[in-house]
């Protein structure tokens, strides 16, 4: 009896190891896995050779810059970024989606700065129903006639500054006739068309309209052809032909004698420290100025400067914010990031704050609602800047039109 | 009356100032056996290009069986039932000997065009190539690719591709011009063996070899028609044993 | 394809058991890969389509053609206009992306069948880049530089029972297959005898009685056939499609896929579409300087192996 007594508390304390032995075991691999836990891999592309190649650093140094300020962690896991370089040609960038999403296993997106690149991309994203984030590609129709589920965007549609900017340019700087002179592709017609659409109905009147091929090298025969008796010319380029175009409108003498106003990328900070006293007194319109005045701006502007020694361009912003979408979303989802649908309502319904272009919230087509400042050059201690002379708040891309009554006509076209 | 295989009415050919061939008139009957003869550079080669074709007449119509081809390209000539041999060999180098004579066989075949059936299936395309190449003593090189082949052995290849199609107007350029006198011998008695209703043109060099083959013989000099006449004619005629029998270059 | 249907010494010597190593693993491989893998596979196979394309035209009739791609993003644009601009059904954007194609080819084929050589390659280079400009211009139908997206899947479009990479690739592998098999065929018919004539000694199959530029033409319409094929299935994979698509890069690239695989071999191309897919893409990982590289792998290739690899220790072409 004794023995047999024995022997069943012996078994009985053996039972209690395996049981203890169990739980820790349990208990350590449960907390090595939190702790452990794989990172949360983000595929980011944008050009980084060939001719966008300064813009799409610029991108990517906004995003660098929030995740080191970060610790690349979120939601309690490490961030690990995939960079790819898209070459600003859509096909590449569908190639690299592809490696990035089926290959990398990528949790999540973030990237493309062209327009055909985001066009390119949307239905292969849906497809594999990876949330993304656009920061720049500013196609209207990617939030409007054809909105994709997976991604949303926190830029801006090219006409979203320019229906504001059209009714200020009638209203308060009192011009009443515009020629119009912008790169002949999609960016180019929607802002434009947004432009004349409220200039129009406020009584203005748009003279002219030229377009430059992408390959432009010579304003020459454009600035020839340019009325002389408008009120002013309306100008929409970028990076190289940004520079070039200022520079022959004062050749041509036109500076001086014909205001220039335009779409905000003509004077970006991507230029504008390239540029000379020519571009003093152009009046833009964006969503974004390096010389905005506010503690998040002046906080993003110093740290940006001195990481990267230069000024921040829209771009550099654009991501920065952008990535605190990012972020939100995977915070509001406790990293459990494996949970697609968890995670793209996070993003929808993130709401960042203290954002350097100011407040910003994403409409139902999943585009922001977003303060627009009307920007004039000026020299400020011997440096060039986008001085902001109105803020235009809370403009959504569908200006004071009635969403739907906006939807049924059609998009802006050359 | 049949008419004529060939008929050249003052056809000339210039390259530059150069007449190459100059006003010559010709006429070959069915079934006749001719030899053209004169020295080297006397226009014999271009008269045979300018009559298959690949070389335009300056002047002067070409007629074929009858019809007027001075207009019509090299393959329409051939399809009305002349063939011709080069004086340097063309060949297909890459292709097999076997693949080279199908080729030839099917140039006047409505299968040339057919695509959805493998060359192997048309059993009497390739019993006809066998039996060419059996007559030219070829058929031990069959699987063998052009390029590779002796020098005799592609200029056997060169005529036998020529007579492929059945024509009825051959046209042979030199063709035992660098074979042994075992192959020449060969060779003439292939070309003796023709079809009699088949009318050839061959240019020789060698006399005896140009003499024993054909009954007419017509001598070009500088583009002309020297003489053009019964082969016992043309040896007796004085200027032409000054200028091509008796001359050197007859070698 | 079936190996019968190839000229025998396609698969001489050692070529035999890597023909059929590489198509037990075409067939029973994709099960096995990431989707990832599937899908460059099935880029592979589409592009091997397109290769042995220009291998009838380049390899086997001698026509260096640099604007071959242009027939393949025809196709490719005409079923990405049929099925997003026209919402047409799956059989109208399949046959109208192949005679789309094929008619473009046999407009196009007119001009080109009477040059040779080097003014052959000129001539479709310039070709090839009226219709890039045309897909970068024209676009109101195309979409210019956007391209056109949305292109349904292929699956879905045919009303198919299965769907996802790996039936997409069975599809296009069957796509592959009766290509492959019908050019195999091709090549070996009569009238590919009469294409290799042509390569090998033009003026001579004209002394035959050829008319050599029938057949050249006929070969440029037929290798536009298949191109289209190739172009109806890119379209159908990509979901998308650009003017990239059709440029001087994609012809050169494709005539590399030819010269590096081995020309007339049909085989080889498709190696060499095999090869360059998985360089570009693995390279490319790297490396932004993928395209020095598959230069590097190119001059390599043609000191070591100058008829391509398919030939290698090989002197003579069929
Ligand atoms: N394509 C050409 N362009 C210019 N000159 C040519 C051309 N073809 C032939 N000739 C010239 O025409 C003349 C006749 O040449 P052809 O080859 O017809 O002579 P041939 O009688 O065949 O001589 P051979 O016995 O040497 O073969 C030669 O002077 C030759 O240089
Ligand atoms: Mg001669």
């Amino acid at each position: 009896m004794e023995p047999r007594k024995k022997q069943a508390h012996v078994v009985s304390a053996f039972r209690r190891t395996v049981i203890i032995a169990l739980v820790v075991a349990g208990a350590t691999l449960t907390l090595a896995q939190t702790a452990e836990r794989p990172p949360v891999k983000i595929g980011f592309m944008v050009p980084l050779s060939g001719a966008n190649a300064q813009n799409g650093r610029d991108i990517l140094n906004g995003f660098l810059l929030l995740l080191e300020e970060t610790g690349y962690q979120a939601g309690g896991r490490k961030i690990e970024l995939i960079v790819e370089d898209d070459e600003g040609i859509p096909a590449v960038g569908l190639t690299k989606a592809r490696k990035l999403i089926e290959r990398d296993g990528v949790h999540m997106m973030g990237g493309a700065l062209l327009t055909s690149t985001g066009y390119a991309l949307a239905p292969y994203i849906e497809s594999q129903g990876i949330p993304m984030v656009y920061p720049v590609v500013s196609a209207d129709d990617l939030t409007q006639r054809r909105r994709a589920k997976w991604i949303i965007r926190t830029g801006y549609t090219g006409s979203q500054p320019n229906h504001p900017f059209g009714e200020y340019a009638y209203n308060t700087l009192k011009l009443r006739t515009v020629a119009t002179i912008a790169l002949d592709y999609g960016f180019g017609w929607e802002s434009v068309g947004g432009f004349r659409r409220t200039f129009e109905e406020q009584g203005g009147r748009i003279t002219q309209s030229l377009w430059a091929p992408l390959s432009i090298h010579d304003f020459a025969p454009y600035l020839a052809q340019i009325s002389r008796d408008v009120d002013a010319v309306y100008a929409l380029f970028l990076g190289r032909t940004a520079l070039q175009f200022v520079r022959q409108y004062e050749e041509y003498g036109l500076k001086g004698r014909v205001q220039l106003i335009g779409m905000g990328t003509t004077t970006d900070e991507h230029v504008l420290p390239a540029m000379g006293d020519e571009a003093i007194g152009v009046i833009t319109a964006l969503h974004y100025s390096g010389a905005l005045e506010n503690p998040a701006n002046r906080k993003f502007a110093a740290a940006y400067r001195a990481r990267y020694k230069r000024v921040p361009s829209y771009y550099s912003e654009s991501m920065y914010t952008g990535g605190k979408w990012v972020l939100a979303a995977i915070d509001a989802v406790k990293g459990n990031v494996e949970d697609r649908n968890a995670l793209l309502e996070g993003l929808r319904n993130a709401r960042p704050t203290d954002l350097p272009r100011g407040p910003v919230v994403l409409d139902e087509y999943g585009n922001p609602i977003e303060n627009i400042y009307v920007r004039r050059v000026e020299r400020v201690n011997g440096v060039l800047q986008n001085t902001v002379i109105a803020t235009l708040p809370n403009v959504s891309q569908f200006w004071k039109y009635n969403p739907a009554e906006y939807l049924k006509q059609p998009l802006y076209a050359r | 009356m049949t008419p004529a295989c060939l008929a050249l009415d003052n056809v000339s050919r210039h390259f530059g100032g150069l007449k190459a061939v100059d006003k010559v008139n010709l006429i070959v009957q069915p079934g006749e056996r001719r030899a053209v003869i004169g020295p080297n550079g006397a226009g014999k080669t271009t008269l045979f290009n300018v009559i298959s074709g690949e070389v335009r007449a300056s002047e002067g119509t070409i007629a074929l069986f009858g019809d007027d081809v001075t207009k019509l390209a090299p393959h329409q000539r051939a399809v009305r039932g002349m063939a011709r041999t080069f004086q340097i060999t063309k060949l297909f180098p890459n292709l097999t000997v076997m693949e080279n004579v199908l080729l030839a066989c099917e140039a006047q075949d409505p299968r040339r065009f057919t695509m959805h059936r493998p060359m192997s299936s048309c059993v009497d395309l390739e019993r006809r190539a066998e039996a060419l190449l059996a007559q030219f003593g070829l058929g031990t090189f069959a699987h063998d690719t052009a390029k590779n082949l002796s020098y005799g052995v592609q200029r056997k290849l060169e005529v036998a591709l020529s007579m492929a199609g059945r024509p009825r107007l051959l046209l042979l350029d030199e063709p035992m011009a660098g074979l042994s006198s075992g192959e020449s011998e060969s060779m003439l008695a292939i070309l003796r063996n023709l079809d009699s209703a088949v009318a050839v043109l061959l240019i020789e060099h060698d006399m005896d070899i140009a003499f024993a083959f054909a009954e007419r013989v017509t001598v070009l000099y500088q583009g002309r028609v020297l003489t053009d006449g019964h082969k016992d004619e043309v040896s007796a005629n004085r200027t032409v044993q000054d200028i091509y029998l008796g001359s050197p270059i007859a070698e | 394809m079936d190996a019968a249907n190839l000229p025998s010494n396609v698969l001489r010597g050692w070529r035999r058991p890597v023909f059929y190593a590489l198509a037990v693993l075409l067939v029973v491989g994709p099960p096995f890969l990431s989707t990832y893998w599937v899908g460059l596979l099935t880029q592979m196979v589409i592009l091997a389509i397109l290769a042995m394309s220009l291998d009838i035209l380049l390899g086997y009739t001698g026509l260096p053609s640099l604007g071959h791609a242009a027939f393949f993003g025809v196709a490719a644009y005409a079923v990405a206009v049929l099925a997003t601009r026209y919402q047409l059904g799956f059989w109208t954007c399949v046959l109208g992306g192949i005679m789309i194609g094929t008619l473009c080819s046999a407009a196009i084929g007119l001009i080109v069948s009477h040059v040779r050589d080097v003014y052959f390659l000129m001539i479709t280079l310039a070709i090839g880049m009226v219709l890039w400009g045309l897909s970068n211009r024209w676009i109101p139908m195309t979409g210019g530089d956007n391209g056109l997206a949305g292109i349904p899947r292929l699956e879905t479009h045919a009303g198919l029972p299965f769907a996802g990479p790996i039936p997409f690739y069975y599809v296009t592998l069957l796509v592959f297959a009766v290509s492959a098999g019908i050019m195999a065929l091709l090549v070996r018919s009569p009238f590919g005898l009469t294409l290799r004539g042509v390569r090998e000694s033009e003026s001579r199959m004209k002394s035959l009685g050829f008319n050599t530029w029938l057949h050249c033409y006929l070969s440029f319409v037929i290798s536009g056939v298949f191109a289209s094929v190739a172009g109806v299935m890119w379209a159908y994979y990509n979901g998308f499609v650009s003017p990239t698509y059709l440029d001087l890069t994609a012809s050169s690239e494709l005539f590399l896929m030819v010269t590096l695989g081995g020309p007339a071999t049909l085989v080889g191309p498709v190696i060499g579409a095999g090869a360059i897919v998985l360089l570009k893409n693995v390279i490319s990982a790297y490396t932004a300087r993928w395209l020095l590289i598959l230069g590097i792998v190119y001059i390599v290739a043609i000191l070591g192996a100058p008829q391509g690899l398919w030939n290698l220790g090989r002197s003579k072409r069929t």
